[in-house]
Order: structure tokens, then sequence, then C-alpha cells
């Protein structure tokens, strides 16, 4: 019977692109560029938020968007008819971004002349919160149609994130969707984070969201 | 499904380790640590270990998995309970006000090196 030599790591695997993500974040302050990894479930409603903050903030602020998908230019095609700073990122396959991934996205967009990045993750409630990609502040889309249990059944996601964004509100009164019990099933998780109901089709509700964004690019920038 | 991601970074992990240690290709197992509450499942890292560490200092090497239970601190009788048997719910108190103080690690805990 062998003998064996134990040696002793006890370090997270998920070291290597913790420290990834927090020199990326440096990287961004150095570029004075804040960064926004915005998730959620496919069909929830990011790409039309993204339409809406751009024609709200464009004037005010220098904006580029990262579109992650593991297929297709559909949604930067959608963007770049805004005239906004758009690249599609493939993941080939992969089912999240990681701050490798988003560090060679901010490389080719170029953030020198960008304000705020807004990163739309792949359309996934499960790997993605597993990874920092780097970003300054995390935000979520939970839509009405999905159902107010989500955040019971994806916890980790809505634990990790700064704001979550209740979309398509509009719809409220034909689902069976309790949005204080949602909420409350939330703040059970990350009693920090901020809820915004929203509906980005009427833009009920976007005025707080496009002020909570407009808040964080001066902040990263002030200190 | 990112089981495989995981294992990937993991054998990145074992490499840089066995530089700094000067290890041989000689290890025997590596032992990791999966939270309860990580939505990792163990089995799928033991059924694709032997693929991804195929060509590598880790082939011929057995994956041994702990399990680190998830533990809630309740707010309300400051009790330590576990979350998945108690259903997210302090068996003390009842209450369901309560932090994770543990359950969503993915940790390399020990390289096992064969000293023949």
């Amino acid at each position: 019977m062998s003998e064996f030599k134990i040696i002793e790591i006890k370090r997270s695997i998920f070291e290597d692109n913790d420290q990834d993500a927090e020199q990326l974040r440096q990287e961004l302050k150095s570029s004075q560029t804040f960064l926004l990894n915005l998730m959620s479930s496919p069909g929830s409603g990011k790409t039309t938020t993204l339409m809406r903050t751009i024609e709200a903030l464009h004037n005010e602020i220098k904006i580029g968007i990262m579109e992650a998908d593991i297929d297709s230019a559909v949604d930067a095609v959608t963007i770049a008819s805004t005239g906004t700073k758009v690249i599609q990122l493939h993941t080939g396959g992969m089912c999240h971004l990681d701050a490798d991934m988003t560090r060679q996205g901010i490389l080719e967009m170029g953030v020198e002349d960008v304000e705020l990045a807004i990163l739309e993750n792949v359309g996934n409630l499960v790997c993605p919160a597993e990874f920092d990609t780097g970003a300054v502040k995390n935000a979520m889309i939970l839509s009405v149609p999905e159902g107010d249990d989500k955040p019971l059944k994806y916890p980790l996601m809505f634990s990790i994130c700064d704001v979550l964004l209740i979309n398509k509100v509009d719809v409220l009164p034909y689902f069976d969707f309790d949005l204080e019990k949602c909420k409350e099933y939330v703040k059970k998780i990350n009693s920090n984070i901020q809820i915004i109901p929203i509906s980005s089709k009427t833009g009920e509700g976007m005025d707080k969201w496009f002020d909570w964004l407009r808040e964080q690019v001066v902040n990263w920038n002030q200190f | 499904m990112h089981e495989i991601t995981l294992l990937v970074q993991l054998v990145k992990m074992v490499e840089r380790e066995a530089k700094a240690n000067s290890l041989a290709n000689n290890i025997d197992s590596i032992v990791v640590q999966v939270g309860q509450l990580s939505e990792i499942v163990p089995k799928y890292l033991t059924d694709y270990y032997s693929n991804v560490v195929d060509g590598t200092l880790l082939s011929g090497s057995k994956l041994m998995i702990e399990t680190i239970p998830g533990n809630g601190l309740c707010h309300h009788c400051e009790k330590v309970f576990r979350i998945v048997k108690h259903k997210g719910k302090c068996p003390i108190c009842q209450a369901d006000d309560w932090e994770m103080l543990s359950g969503q690690e993915f940790i390399l805990k020990e390289i096992r090196i064969r000293e023949d």
C-alpha cells in the first residue's frame, strides 16, 4: 500500500475568475467606464429594456452595449439601429460569461469613450449567477409571465444582484402574479436589492431605473 | 452543463499548484468540497472527470468529493440549522428569517501525491 503525501490547498475554484474580475474592475476604473451585467431568462425583455434605456440616456451618457448569445446577431442588430456602439459576443455553446470573456468583449468594443457599458448576458437564470464577469453592478429582469415564485427556484441569481427589474407589469391583470409576494421572496434572499417594477413596452416605472443608472455612473467616476 | 467548465478550471488550478510545488506526474487523487446549495451536481463532476483530465497531469487520478452542508443562522433565535433538511425554516423557532453561513462553495481541498 503506497504512502500519500497530502498537499493542502483549500482555495475556491472560482478564485481565479474572482481575481480576474477584480483586475477588470480596476481597469474599468482607469477608463472611467461603469460596467453593468444584465441577466435574466430568455424573453424577459432585456433588449427592449436596453432600447428604452438608450433612448432615455444617450444624449447625457456615452453608452456601449455588449450582446452575448450562443449564436446569431439578432440583438446586436436591434441595438445598432439606435446608432449606439454595440458588439456581439458568441459564446460558442457556453451557458455563461466569465471575466476573461468579458474582457475580450471590452477590448473589442473599446471603452475609452464609453461611460456606461452594459453586458447583456446569456438568457439563463442558473449559470451566469456563478461567475463574476468583472462588472461593477449586477442587474436582472424577471418578467410577470414567468411567475412570482422564481426567487424561490433560483435563489443564487436573485442573491447576487443589486437591482431587480420586474418587467411587463402592463400584463399583470392577465397573470396570477402576486407582486408583493414576489418582492417578499426576493427581500428574504437579498435584503439590499433594489426592486423596480417596469414595463419596457409602455415605459411605466422606468424613470427610477434611468435615475439609478445615472447615479451609478456618477458615483463610479467620483470615487 | 457547466460542471465541465468547472472541471477545466480545476485542472488549471492543479497545474498551477503542481508548478509551484514542483510536483511530478504522480497525483493519486484530489479532494474537492462542494456546497450543498451550490447548484453543482456531484454526479456530473464524477461522470465527466476522467474525460476532462485525460492528457493532463491528473490523467488516471481519482476525484473525491466532500459535501459542505448548507447552514443557516436564524436571525430570530440565533441558532444554526441545516437549510435543506429543514426546508429553509428554523427548526427551533419556525422563523424563516435567516442568512446562509455555508453551502455555496466549490473548493479544491487537497492534492494527494503517491509516494512510492
